[in-house]
C-alpha cells in the first residue's frame, strides 16, 4: 500500500467506513510509515475532540431541549384528547342529520312530477255521472282486469 | 402554543336540529284524510311502435284496449288534495283538468273531474275510486293521435 492510498483509508477509517480487512492492511502500512501514522493519530484525535465538544454542548443545551420537547408533547397530547373525546352531541350529530335527510328525500322526491311507473291495485271505479257541453262521451268497460275508460268524441273534430 | 379546536364539528348539531325541525315541524305532512291524485297525459298514435316504459304495468293493458301502436307519456303531475280542495292539471294543447276531492267513506275516493278546452267543457264527471284505483279518460285529439289521461288516486 502506498501513502496516498493509506491517507484515503485513514479518512475512511475516521468516517467509520473502512472494512475490517482494509483496516488490518492499513495498520500494517502505519507500522512501517511514521508520516502516515502521525496523520492517523492527528485525525483520530480530532474526531475524539469533536465528540467530546459535541457531548459538552449537548449537556449544556439539554435542559432547554427537554423543556421544549415537554411543551411539544403536552400540546400533541392535548389536541389528541380533544379529537378523541368530543362531546356526545358532536360525535352522534351526523346520525339524525343523515336520517332526516333520507326521510326528506323520500317525502319530497319527486314532489311535482312523479315518474315512478303506474302500478294500479284496482280498476274498481264507479262513474256516478258524466256529461259534456262540447262532445259525445262514451263509457267503455272491458272487464274487471282492465281500467274503465271514459272516451270523449269531440263533436267538431269527428 | 396554539390549541387545535375541532371547529368543523361545531355546525353539525345546528344542522341536525334544523333538519329535524323541517321534518317534524316545518314540512307539510300527508295526512290520512288527504288524497294524492296522479294524472299522466299519454300521447297515443300510430306513429312508430314504441311504448313508454314509464307507463309501467299499464303498458300491456293500453295495447290490448286501444288500436294505437305508440304510447308516449307527455307529462305527469301529482296533487295532494284534502276534501273540498281542487287541483289544477295543465294538459297539452292548452287544455286543463280540474279535480276536486269530494266527501266519501272508508277507502273510497270521490273525485269531481272537469276537463276543459279553453271555454269549452269537454267533460264533467264524478268518479268513485278506491285508493290505488285508476281510470282512463281519452279521446281529445293531439297531433296525429289522441290524448289518454291516466287518473289514479292514492
Amino acid at each position: 500500500m502506498d501513502c496516498r492510498t493509506a491517507l484515503e483509508k485513514i479518512a475512511s477509517k475516521a468516517d467509520g467506513l473502512l472494512p475490517r480487512e482494509a483496516e488490518a492492511e492499513l495498520s500494517g502500512h502505519l507500522a512501517g510509515c511514521p508520516a502516515c501514522a502521525a496523520e492517523d493519530a492527528a485525525i483520530s484525535a480530532t474526531g475524539a475532540v469533536l465528540r467530546v465538544l459535541t457531548g459538552i454542548r449537548a449537556r449544556r443545551e439539554a435542559p432547554a431541549l427537554d423543556a421544549m420537547w415537554t411543551r411539544v408533547r403536552a400540546g400533541i397530547e392535548e389536541s389528541g384528547e380533544a379529537r378523541l373525546h368530543p362531546s356526545w352531541i358532536a360525535r352522534w350529530a351526523w346520525i339524525p342529520a343523515a336520517v332526516a335527510l333520507a326521510i326528506l328525500a323520500l317525502l319530497f322526491y319527486p314532489a311535482g312530477t312523479d315518474r315512478s311507473p303506474f302500478h294500479p291495485s284496482t280498476f274498481d271505479v264507479a262513474v256516478e255521472d258524466v256529461e259534456s257541453e262540447a262532445a259525445t262521451v262514451a263509457l267503455v268497460d272491458k272487464g274487471e282486469d282492465l281500467p274503465r275508460v271514459i272516451w270523449i268524441i269531440e263533436d267538431a273534430k269527428t | 402554543m396554539p390549541r387545535l379546536e375541532p371547529r368543523g364539528r361545531a355546525g353539525a348539531p345546528v344542522l341536525s336540529l334544523l333538519l329535524l325541525f323541517l321534518l317534524f315541524g316545518g314540512a307539510p305532512s300527508e295526512a290520512a284524510d288527504t288524497v294524492s291524485v296522479d294524472v299522466g297525459a299519454v300521447y297515443a298514435s300510430n306513429e312508430g311502435t314504441s311504448i313508454d316504459p314509464a307507463l309501467g304495468t299499464i303498458r300491456a293493458k293500453l295495447h290490448s284496449m286501444f288500436n294505437y301502436t305508440s304510447y308516449r307519456m307527455l307529462d305527469r303531475k301529482r296533487r295532494i288534495l284534502s276534501v273540498g280542495e281542487a287541483g289544477e292539471f295543465e294538459l297539452p294543447d292548452r287544455r286543463a283538468m280540474r279535480a276536486t276531492l269530494l266527501p266519501s267513506r272508508g277507502d273510497k275516493v270521490r273525485l269531481l273531474v272537469q276537463i276543459s278546452d279553453g271555454p269549452r267543457k269537454l267533460l264533467t264527471t264524478t268518479l268513485g275510486l278506491r285508493r290505488g284505483g285508476m281510470v282512463l279518460v281519452g279521446g281529445p285529439s293531439h297531433k296525429a293521435g289522441v290524448l289518454i289521461l291516466i287518473i289514479s288516486a292514492e
